[in-house]
């Protein structure tokens, strides 16, 4: 390992240091502000560490790790997204929680640093590390909250099935390595591609390893965990769930399949529509009549990811990356609507209970204009109202689909579409609704912190930016896609 | 693929087979049930008491941190017998390796949690019992 | 200087915003400052551009400012960009310049209002979004601005949303104009789909090297835009909503009358003439409408008893006048009336308000009078107002460009004598109307008391606006008078001309000047007789039966209502009633209804048991598994 190499590999050196230099100050001193204050200034270190990297001309690390300009845009990825959760975690903490509250942030970390490596990756055994590290800290992360039946549940519920997955994933890749005697995926996905006729076990493996990579990102019909964990774990930790231990997967998912022409590969191509095409329908029909807002989200995640499925299907043959321009641009918007709208809950819950029920949010405007405007500008992102940056993302997405003349597909996008902004729309309907009288007093009306407040600004900004002003942050994908 | 579908036919046959087994089974049986036959079977031993008992959760936090300290020794055999080929990046990686579990050491010692009476936690979040 | 074009747009947008977000917090005097301030400051940057434009025009006669690319996907390619040419320079100069000293007057004119941080909103939001409309250089940015407008129109007329009047007011103004909207939208998706580019330059470029003269498209297309032009600039059929709009604030319908919102349909056609001289039919249609529309409204205006709707029919109508030139081919005529009617209309709506402000917000002129000398200045500078309206000869800035559009009624291209007829009797028309309205509210017996006495905040803008309605005409004068065209020769880089063909014939030239001139001063000498000499003849013949039906059917806007509410929406009302139930609803019965179903079916999976679950994974694995095998 030469100097150069290390210096590439700061950011993640940074964001592996942060855990343990936490622990040893929780050791010295346990309290909770410096312990979330040292978890956001090792993230910003690692942010700092990023254009010094980029820099850098050399990419591969050993035969694991390979720290392009596309790993390092998730990283930047990861590491704000971790920010933004991490700050309003602590007045969550302090509300919800009573013991000891320092460990959340070391796992939160640890969790981070899980999903940056799967960013990296390029081989099966930085694969298999990267994701177990982000699963077992989110099992403890899930449960954070001991006090509560749900967290417990949620816990337990996702170390199982995780576990059943993560049986899939590896038993595809031992299938694959039986075959090909390699574990490193541009020499997969080579083998791949160039045997004319596929060799039965070795694609078996493959769709296997798809069972393990669907189970993470929640769709159909490896979703069912995602709604029993969205609501039983902590808010922030929902919110964590849904955008950086998702977008680490989709990153190697896509640096995965980046040789390969799924398009016209068959029955992979089957594959991924049918597992779109559900995850839609899916999460959409599930999601309809849904009273609880954190399942509700849930729901509405299998969707988006069913839709970023479409984008992914569409850009995979090696000429023409449309597709996976579009499915990260959509990554981004979705990492700040989801994050934006887990906070809002998350602002919402006393001690007793999170804000969960849609009747919580009745009349919000008329308590909270501020809070109601931030999380409507979520929703409408969600729903895909122009001006927003959801509306981009999936216009990017129709738009690579069209491109690649995937007609059902984008139909049924768009009906899809359709129906996702019924039960949006009914939320932000509850939202500006007059509240009852009577009822007044049931409703939570919390104080919002500083810096709760500013994230949360932030993100409905940069909503809205992205909505009206996408171009930098396109090019910026542009570049980073090229070299994948 | 034809084979395959031979193999489909096969595996068909084969699971009606079962079924038909089962059923037949089903069918004929005679019912008696006793309480010795619901016994639990432990190597011919009367059980004592159910096994839903609990027992002391320290056990776990010490066998976890065995168990890391123990594959710490795992890693370092190899480490050992190659040692002298890589030199120095060897000893430099080693070291970083030991320095990360030392810290997860001074955490569970700082934590009470090398201790068998840990100092008692604090248990606010915990509905307080009722009576006694 | 050209380089601050894009703040022009902005800083109303930026006003609307905070005050939006803060308006409650910063209160009046703040919310004055900001709502007056990012207005004032937009005019100053435009008039120093227009400096800028005048002494140094940019390459091309054009300055477009690419801010950003919103989205770039093949053919689809959506630029935020501005295009500055001597047309949108017109339109900027007189929505900012007229917009922000009815912005001023508004301080004076809502202070009593509680809503006065969300008035001021809107109203930046409304100049915004118009400036939208005239700058944008695609036809996105065009329909943006376009629908903000009407949006804006809608918030405005029903600012004083607790009488449910005028929030019937707004929603007939927002539905109407979607009426338009409609045809509007269709014909902008027909364009991109001929031209394949949102550009508008492009497609005016394009369209000749596509479009050979009387092309179908061609014709199908601009009648579409008319369409939406009609909706927005209240032109027959799609008047009505106008004089209802005078339900909102009058600083607002100032605004909507004089800068923003009705002149947007004369831009649109302006702005698209390269498309328009592809089809002479449209053309010609246009110029009916305008003739027509200025006729009716005109008569309409004859009769009508509150101060603001005699102003607002004498808009569609002096509208009317600016279609009639359109589509003759006057473009630069049509232009140049819009500006000097910006300035009057402007003036005479804030005449009217300090009026009705005076006068205990009573709008019914025949309840007030012998307000001269209680008001001197809005008296004087009303009077000028009214002056330019009927084109009062040689002093006034609105005879030389209603003058214009006469005459090129008549001599250009598109020109007939019977379009001329029209325009010369509707100008003795608007002559009678408006002086009617100056006689009956200034003079004769004061009959309310004066309970609020303008301050300057109303002063200077009147002032202002009299002065550009008295000398505005100036910088065009016909070619009998001098033929000192500076107006003109500015647009002539953005509009063709019309002169060569125009100024043939002399003599007929001067004797339809004299006629206007002649018919204009009759005009408000009859009225003169009629309502403060004689007011019994009025009275005599409003008494015989005719007379009153007459007045009634005038006074109703010729019954557009009427025959609107008998001919779509009672058949609408009843086809909507008598198919409650029919088959294409139960469709859309039956759609939620099965959403619902698979709602339920799908709940029924999430059972919450693991081991259900695992099952779940473990079917989804097995299937794609069968389907590798069998493919």
């Amino acid at each position: 390992m030469t100097a150069s190499e290390i210096l590439k590999m700061m950011p993640l050196i940074i964001v592996l240091a942060t855990p343990l230099i936490t622990m040893l100050i929780i050791a010295l001193h346990r309290n909770h502000l410096t312990t979330m204050i040292v978890s956001v200034i090792g993230l910003v270190l690692a942010i700092i560490a990023i254009p010094y990297s980029k820099a850098l001309d050399l990419t591969k690390i050993g035969e694991l790790l390979i720290i392009d300009n596309y790993a390092l845009f998730y990283f930047l990825l990861i590491f704000t997204a971790t920010i933004a959760i991490i700050i309003p975690s602590y007045p969550y903490l302090e509300m919800r929680f009573k013991g000891n509250r320092e460990e959340y942030y070391l796992l939160i970390l640890t969790a981070t640093l899980g999903s940056s490596v799967l960013a990296a990756s390029t081989h099966f055994v930085s694969f298999f590390l990267g994701l177990e590290i982000l699963s077992v800290s989110l099992y403890a992360l899930i449960s954070y909250l001991r006090q509560t039946n749900e967290g417990i549940e949620a816990g337990l519920k996702y170390l199982i099935l995780a576990a059943v997955s993560s049986a899939f994933l590896v038993f595809g890749m031992a299938l694959i390595y039986s075959q090909t005697g390699k574990m490193e995926f541009n020499a997969l996905m080579q083998f791949f591609s160039n045997s004319s006729k596929l060799n039965l076990i070795s694609i078996v493996g493959l769709v296997l390893m798809i069972v393990g990579f669907g189970f993470k990102l929640a769709v159909v019909p490896f979703h069912t965990w995602s709604p029993d964990v969205y609501e039983g774990a902590p808010a922030p930790v929902s919110a964590f769930i849904a955008s950086v231990s998702k977008g680490g997967i989709l990153a190697l998912l896509f640096r995965f399949f980046s040789q390969y022409d799924v398009l016209n590969s068959k029955p992979l191509f089957l594959i991924f529509a049918l597992l779109a095409v559900f995850s839609m329908f899916g999460g959409n029909f599930l999601a309809l009549l849904q009273t609880n807002v954190k399942r509700l989200l849930a729901y509405s995640s299998i969707a988006h990811f069913g839709y970023i499925l479409v984008a992914f299907l569409a850009g995979n043959n090696a000429q023409n990356f449309k597709g996976v321009e579009a499915a990260t641009f959509y990554i981004v918007s979705y990492f700040i609507t989801i994050i934006g709208a887990f906070i809002v809950v998350g602002i919402f819950s006393t001690r007793e209970r999170e804000a969960m029920s849609v009747s919580d949010y009745r009349g919000l405007y008329w308590r909270h204009p501020w809070l109601s405007v931030a999380f409507s500008a979520m929703l409408f992102s969600l729903a895909g109202i122009p001006l927003t940056a959801g509306f981009i993302g999936k216009y990017y997405v129709l738009a690579s689909g069209i491109d690649n003349q995937l007609w059902t597909l984008v139909i049924i996008l768009i009906v899809n579409s359709a129906l996702g902004v019924y039960y949006y729309l009914r939320i932000v309907v509850e939202m500006f609704s007059q509240p009852e009288e009577a009822a007044e007093t049931k409703h939570p009306s919390p104080s919002v912190g500083v810096m709760t407040g500013l994230i949360l600004a932030v993100l409905t900004i940069a909503l809205i930016w992205l909505g009206v002003y996408p171009t930098g942050v396109i090019g910026a994908i542009k570049i980073s896609v090229m070299g994948l | 693929m034809t084979g395959f579908y031979i193999a489909l036919i096969f595996f068909v046959t084969g699971m009606f087979l079962v079924a038909v087994t089962l059923l037949f089974s089903r069918l004929l049986q005679t019912k008696k049930p006793s309480p010795d036959k619901y016994l639990t079977y432990e190597c011919g031993e009367l059980p004592q008491g159910g096994a839903w008992i609990r027992f002391n959760n320290r056990f776990y936090i010490i066998a976890l941190i065995f168990i890391i300290f123990d594959v710490e020794i795992v890693f370092m055999f190899p480490w050992a017998v190659v040692y002298g080929k890589i030199g120095l990046l060897a000893f430099v990686e080693m070291f970083i390796f030991i320095v990360v579990l030392l810290v997860g050491l001074a955490y569970v010692w700082a934590n009470g949690d090398l201790q068998w009476v840990k100092p008692r936690p604090k248990l606010e979040h915990l509905p307080k019992a009722k009576g006694k | 200087m050209y380089d601050f074009l894009w703040l022009v747009p902005t800083l109303p947008f930026l006003g609307f915003l905070i005050l939006a977000l803060f308006g409650k917090k910063l209160g009046k005097t703040l919310s004055a400052f900001v709502g007056v301030g990012s207005i004032g400051i937009s005019a100053l940057i435009t008039i120093l551009i227009g400096i800028r434009f005048l002494s140094s025009p940019p390459e091309g006669d054009a300055f477009v400012q690419t801010l950003w690319t919103w989205i770039a996907v093949d053919r689809f390619n959506v630029n935020i960009a501005l295009h500055l040419d001597a047309l949108s320079l017109v339109f900027t100069f007189v929505i900012t310049f007229v917009g922000f000293w009815i912005h001023l007057y508004s301080v004076e004119y809502m202070a009593d209002d509680e809503s006065f941080s969300r008035f001021f909103a809107y109203m930046n939001l409304f100049v915004g979004a118009m400036l939208l409309l005239v700058l944008g250089d695609n036809l996105l940015l065009l329909y943006l601005g376009w629908e903000g407008v009407g949006l804006c129109s809608y918030l405005l007329i029903g600012f004083w949303y607790k009488d449910s009047a005028n929030g019937y007011a707004a929603r007939k103004a927002f539905i109407v104009t979607r009426v338009g909207d409609a045809a509007m939208a269709i014909g902008l998706f027909l364009l991109f789909y001929s031209f394949g580019t949102l550009n508008i330059q492009e497609i005016l470029t394009q369209a000749p090297q596509t479009w050979s003269v009387g092309n179908n498209l061609a014709v199908i297309a601009t009648l579409l835009l008319l369409g939406g032009a009609v909706g927005k600039s209240a032109q027959l059929p799609l008047q009505v909503w106008l004089p209802d709009a005078m339900a909102g604030p009058t600083p607002t319908s100032a605004l909507i009358h004089a800068a923003t919102m009705v002149t947007a349909g004369v831009y649109l056609i302006a702005r698209m003439h390269g498309i328009y001289e592809l089809a002479p039919v449209s053309m010609f249609v246009v110029a009916i409408v305008g003739a027509a529309t200025l006729l009716i409204a005109g008569f309409a205006g004859l009769t009508q008893v509150d101060i603001k709707r005699v102003l607002a029919y004498s808009t569609i109508s002096q509208i009317g006048y600016m279609f009639l030139a359109l589509g003759v081919g006057a473009w630069s005529a049509a232009i140049f009336h819009f500006m000097i009617h910006a300035f009057f209309k402007a003036l005479l709506f804030l005449g009217a308000g300090a009026i009705i402000l005076a006068q205990h917000h009573e709008q019914n002129m025949f309840k007030m009078g012998g307000l001269a000398k209680a008001l001197p200045v809005t008296f004087w500078t009303f009077l000028i107002g009214s002056g330019s309206l009927a084109a009062l000869p040689l002093v006034t800035a609105g005879f030389y460009s209603k003058d214009a559009i006469i005459w090129f009624a008549w001599s250009a291209e598109g020109g007939n004598i019977y379009l001329w007829a029209a325009a010369v009797f509707g100008a003795f028309i608007t002559g009678f109307y408006t002086f009617r309205m100056v006689f009956v509210t200034f003079f004769g017996q004061q009959k309310i008391d004066v309970s609020h006495f303008p301050k300057w905040t109303i002063h200077v803008p009147l002032i202002v606006l009299a002065f550009f309605a008295l000398f505005g005409g100036f910088i065009e004068l016909p070619g009998t008078m001098g033929h000192f065209t500076l107006f003109s020769d500015f647009l002539k880089s953005a509009l063709p001309a019309m002169e060569e063909v125009a100024h043939e014939n002399v003599s007929l030239e001067y004797f339809s000047q004299i006629l206007t001139a002649v018919l204009a001063l009759v005009s408000v000498y009859l009225a003169y007789v009629l309502y403060l000499k004689k007011p019994q003849i009025v009275t005599n013949f409003t008494d015989t039966g005719f007379g009153k039906g007459l007045q009634q059917f005038f006074l109703s806007g010729l019954g557009f209502d009427w025959l609107y509410e008998r001919l779509f929406i009672r058949p609408y009302v009843w086809i909507a009633r008598t198919n409650k139930r029919d088959f294409i609803d139960l469709f859309y019965v039956f759609l939620p209804w099965m959403s619902r179903q698979f709602h339920y079916a799908f709940s029924y999976t999430q059972s919450g048991k693991v081991r259900r679950y695992i099952l779940g994974i473990a079917l989804g694995a097995v299937v794609s598994i069968t389907i590798v095998v069998i493919l």
